[in-house]
């Protein structure tokens, strides 16, 4: 009876190690919560690791239901098997992605223009504005505040315009 | 506004995560975490750089053309446009919740929008709204004599080494001139916004810039600790 059980537990528990490797940093960097220097740090490593660590679950996760497939007979049980493995795939495929510029859109290639064309600022908006070997560029707060950086370079000079 | 050129490489950042509501930034070629508000790297192989700071302006549209004709102007991203922020998002911000611990009698409330200046071990902070109601400030920043001018109905700041040739100046502003002009007392020299005497004894010389940051109290006293506080009136 147990050994019927024995492959769904087995990737359930790597379902739940992959979802731990990429949830865990979301859920300790949130927005709005108390951050300390050993959340970040576990964070970063979370982060650094996923892509590897998720590819690895994933794999022995497919590895397992193959192997396990035979002794799990019934199309229930099966059926929760290849669910599982989906769920450890996900992850593989999230802790690949940047999720906060999913969110904020960075500016591969910021575009500019002309202060006579700039038709989409009123007088009165606010700007940060840079000078750098005679070349002056200026960033709208406003599109600053979501984008929260921009690469650039001014006058030669590379810098990074944050908000 | 930070330069990224360090050590003969040239960096890339992208957007990491989130850190007591100020972000972290990740350079793309060390994976190396850095916050945005110190400029410096807290984790991975870059741990302790710290990029140099460019100094930069924060003004209405208007007045930055006036002073950079030639300036190029970041374009809205289309796609994203509609995501913006409103102009007025600080206030909004006002009502969210903050993380920092606070310790008792602290000068400020945490979402307070300061004016932190920093020049060696000694920052300041001011209180926005404090600056805004009355003339420039004269102050000091430990041996420093610094000057804050608050501009363009108290949005916009900046902030000046006051040395003078003959000491520190003294400044106030002209009254009824527009648009705004100061004049230092010790010789009467007019001098414009951006810190240029205009006419005068002193007519051409020009104040040194101290990079001020407009941010919320709760962020600016993670960062420093040790920083003093001004109190008008005081």
């Amino acid at each position: 009876m147990a050994g019927r059980w024995r492959g769904i537990l087995i990737l359930a528990v790597l379902a739940a190690a992959s979802l731990l490797v990429v949830g865990l940093p979301m859920w300790l960097i949130q927005p709005f919560r108390p951050q300390t220097p050993r959340r970040l740090e576990v964070s970063f490593l979370l982060r650094k690791w996923a892509p590897l660590a998720t590819l690895a679950l994933a794999s022995f996760a497919v590895f397992c239901c193959l192997k396990l497939w035979r002794s799990s007979p019934g199309p229930f049980r099966r059926t929760i098997m290849l669910l599982l493995v989906a769920v450890s795939i996900l992850p593989a495929w999230v802790a690949r992605q940047n999720l906060f510029e999913k969110m904020f859109r960075p500016l591969a290639s910021p575009s500019f223009a002309r202060t006579d064309e700039a038709t989409f600022l009123e007088p009165g908006d606010r700007v940060m504005g840079v000078e750098l070997n005679g070349e002056a560029a200026a960033y709208p707060i406003r599109a600053l505040a979501y984008h929260h950086l921009v690469n650039d370079v001014v006058g030669g000079v590379p810098i990074v315009a944050t908000y | 506004m930070w330069e990224r050129r360090l050590n003969g490489s040239e960096l890339r950042f992208h957007l990491a995560g989130i850190n007591n509501e100020n972000f972290i930034m990740q350079d793309d070629t060390s994976g190396s975490w850095w916050q945005q508000v110190t400029g410096r790297a807290f984790l991975g192989p870059r741990k302790g750089w710290a990029l140099p700071r460019v100094p930069h302006d924060e003004v209405s549209f208007a007045r930055w053309k006036e002073e950079h004709p030639t300036t190029r102007v970041l374009r809205p991203e289309s796609t994203a446009v509609a995501r913006y922020a409103s102009a007025n998002w600080e206030e909004k911000m006002r009502d969210y919740p903050v993380v920092t611990p606070r310790r008792k009698g602290e000068p400020f409330e945490d979402r307070d929008l300061i004016v932190g200046v920093e020049a060696g071990r000694v920052s300041k902070a001011y209180l926005l709204s404090d600056l805004a109601k009355g003339g420039p400030v004269n102050d000091r920043l430990g041996d420093l004599p610094i000057l804050l001018v608050t501009f363009e109905e108290g949005r916009s700041v900046r902030a000046f080494d006051r040395t003078l040739p003959e000491g520190a100046g003294e400044f106030y502003w002209e009254a009824g001139e527009k648009p705004a002009s100061l004049i230092d007392s010790g010789t009467g020299s007019r001098w414009d916004l951006r810190g240029v005497a205009m006419s005068g004894p002193l007519a051409g010389q020009k104040l040194r810039r101290i990079e001020p940051l407009l941010d919320f109290w709760f962020d600016w006293k993670t960062y420093h600790p040790d920083t003093e506080a001004y109190k008008a009136g005081r």
